[in-house]
């Protein structure tokens, strides 16, 4: 990817942003008591400034890449990119991950949920060491249950099914 | 309260062996999670900060201190011995470490690397702790004006010098000013951006945000190509760096600390740009100039002692004024509010005991540094050796606990996956994280100080003007500005 492109991409994204927050978010999600006279005082001046300057810096960005004379790629990209669709598909599962681990926190406790997310990630990024991976997948949330439930005194969350001491 | 009362009272902080033993781990967990291409200072400092939550706050921060200076040191281990900066603070280390590594002169590189990294720590904590109490005494002058242009300064060089494009600098920081936004209003108590839901009432937690923009990115990345980490390990080789290699480098060691001791009490700098400055000063004054790039010990030298100058410097502006240097500091400065402690002139008259605790053990962190990097340097094998795909998925799950350790709080869990998404997306465009980072810390604060000031003026413009520091502020601001759109502007037409 070179600059020019990457600066009219965030350009017009920036810019795009600043509009859907000055017309719509703004206005719709910043509550301003209605005795508040000076706009300045005013909850919603600051967010407003903001959109304002976030509007600049995309027309900035926008001015950057259609000025810009050359097209060269960035010297230092990444060279030895991963072909085809597996990363993509890693990173959807990745993010499927997450969204797992948020649904399993409070039914099924953070110890287990943190045990199969472990496993999960570690046989994603294909690991080279199955077994070793398995065996950290139990011992790593299961040590750091000790330390935050019972010397940091979090209240770890346990879940519906099967409680720790 | 007289100096000597003063140290009276941080030794008495600090005068235990259990706060000396948190420098110590702090130091070895630094000096391992640098050592770890991928897990650079930056993550270690988040990572170790969930563990502090139980601690006094002096052991607290003296952990995380050691975690910092611990991991830039490490940073340079594959720096040299992989050609993997550990940190990005070690890039410059690169230049002349891994060539001596590929002539089997790794040990003599790390060796000196190590002794440049403890004579730069010295420095730097000499300089904070002569001048953070000097500067936060003239600080206590400051009213909402002043605060407001120093915070706009310190941003505006934070957008500016993060990365490669001020622009590109400038839109991360306003993304976190925004991020700031969410929550109830400072000053009238209505709901900002929080879209209904009452977890967001008290604004997006901090530590997970942090936690979010800068380990879980690695994470993704890892997802994205699981062996892009993979590289070649060099053997230490039988070399040692002598008393006469020191003894030939000690001028760039020294010139190299005062740059880093400058550039790091500049808010935003940091250590990589500080490096590089250290070693293109000693290229152009050494006698050994042509060897530079070659292999050449004193460019080793003068890059670390370059990156570790700044480590105690940046935290003159954090102590002093409130306002944290670069992101391992913004991290620290959050460790201080969860503790109840809040960095700024105040703190070097309400916990002025913390303050020399602070110093006292940052004096010991330069031997301990010593210490744990003569071992570090000949252990780094089994740390290399260390299954990445592995590592990473335990990295996420210390993410998990750590976030939710602060509030008990499960929504927190969620705050930090989005965020490490819009830290992965910010990386692979190229947007520094930095700006976003400190913007969200300082965003408040530049609100708060700014609407105080209103509200002393009765909303008169002219009140962040009325002085000569805020004229200052505001000089240093604009002379920010120009600097960087020129030289943005040389970049971009090149001169025939």
């Amino acid at each position: 990817m070179s600059q020019k492109s990457l600066h009219l991409r965030l350009g017009i994204v920036a810019s795009l942003f600043a509009l859907f927050l000055v017309f719509y978010a703004i206005p719709t999600y910043v509550f301003s008591p209605s005795n508040v006279g000076n706009i300045i005082l005013s909850p919603k001046f600051w967010p407003y400034v903001l959109a304002g300057f976030t509007a600049i810096i995309g027309l900035g960005l926008l001015f950057n890449a259609v000025t810009s004379a050359t097209d060269t790629p960035f010297e230092d990209e990444e060279t030895g990119h991963p072909e085809g669709s597996a990363p993509w598909m890693r990173l959807g599962a990745l993010g499927a991950i997450m969204v797992l681990v948020m649904v399993g926190l409070p039914l099924l406790g953070m110890v287990w949920t943190a045990m199969l997310a472990f496993a999960a990630c570690a046989f994603l990024f294909r690991t080279r060491h199955p077994v070793a991976a398995l065996v950290c997948a139990v011992i790593v949330p299961l040590l750091l249950y000790a330390f935050f439930a019972h010397v940091a005194g979090v209240a770890i969350p346990q879940g519906e099914f099967v409680r720790l001491p | 309260m007289s100096l000597m009362d003063s140290l009276a009272a941080g030794f008495a902080l600090v005068g235990n062996i259990e706060a000396f033993l948190m420098l110590f781990i702090g130091l070895t967990v630094g000096v391992i999670a640098g050592a770890i291409p991928g897990l650079s200072a930056t993550m270690a400092v988040a990572l170790t900060l969930p563990f502090t939550f139980a601690m006094t706050p002096i052991n607290a921060i003296l952990l995380l201190l050691g975690v910092y200076k611990g991991g830039i040191f490490g940073g340079s281990i594959p720096a040299i011995l992989i050609k993997t900066p550990g940190t990005p603070a070690s890039s410059a280390t690169i230049l002349d470490g891994h060539p001596m590594a590929e002539r089997g002169e790794a040990g003599r590189a790390l060796g000196m690397a190590l002794y440049a990294s403890c004579t730069a720590d010295a420095v730097s904590n000499l300089a904070l702790i002569l001048f953070a109490g000097w500067l936060a005494s003239f600080a206590l002058n400051f009213g909402p004006p002043e605060f407001f242009a120093l915070i706009l300064f310190s941003l505006t060089i934070i957008a500016g010098v993060s990365g490669e494009s001020l622009l590109r600098g400038a839109l991360s920081a306003l993304a976190g000013l925004l991020l700031a936004t969410i929550g109830l209003d400072l000053v009238y108590g209505t709901n900002r951006f929080t879209l209904g839901n009452p977890n967001m009432m008290g604004g997006l937690n901090f530590i997970a945000v942090l936690i979010g923009l800068f380990a879980i990115p690695e994470i993704i990345s890892m997802a994205w190509n699981p062996v892009a980490h993979l590289g070649k390990t060099r053997a230490l080789g039988k070399s040692r760096c002598t008393w006469a290699d020191y003894k030939n480098s000690f001028k760039s060691i020294i010139r190299g600390s005062m740059i880093g001791v400058f550039l790091g009490s500049i808010p935003g700098i940091g250590a990589a740009p500080s490096a590089f400055l250290s070693y293109s000063e000693a290229r152009r004054t050494s006698k050994n100039k042509d060897n530079f790039g070659k292999g050449e010990i004193e460019g080793v030298a003068a890059s670390e002692a370059g990156n570790n100058g700044v480590a105690g410097a940046t935290l003159i502006p954090l102590l002093a004024l409130g306002v944290p240097g670069d992101v391992i500091t913004a991290i620290i400065i959050g460790a201080f509010m969860v503790h109840g402690l809040q960095p700024g002139p105040m703190m070097f008259i309400l916990n002025v005991d913390i303050i020399y605790g602070l110093f006292i053990g940052l004096i010991v962190s330069s031997v301990f540094l010593l210490l744990v990097g003569s071992v570090a340097i000949r252990g780094f094998r089994f740390v290399a050796d260390v299954p990445k795909r592995i590592l990473m998925p335990g990295v996420l799950i210390l993410c998990i606990y750590g976030v939710f350790a602060v509030n008990n709080n499960i929504f927190d869990v969620g705050v930090m996956f989005v965020m490490g998404w819009v830290g992965y997306i910010m990386m692979r465009n190229r947007i520094p994280a930095a700006p976003f980072l400190i913007a969200f810390i300082l965003g408040p604060l530049l609100e708060d100080n700014f609407r105080q000031s209103m509200l002393m003026s009765g909303s008169d413009p002219s009140i962040l003007f009325r002085g000569p520091i805020t004229w200052f502020f505001w000089f240093l601001t604009f002379v920010t500005v120009f600097a960087i759109t020129r030289s943005t502007l040389r970049k971009k037409v090149p001169l025939s």
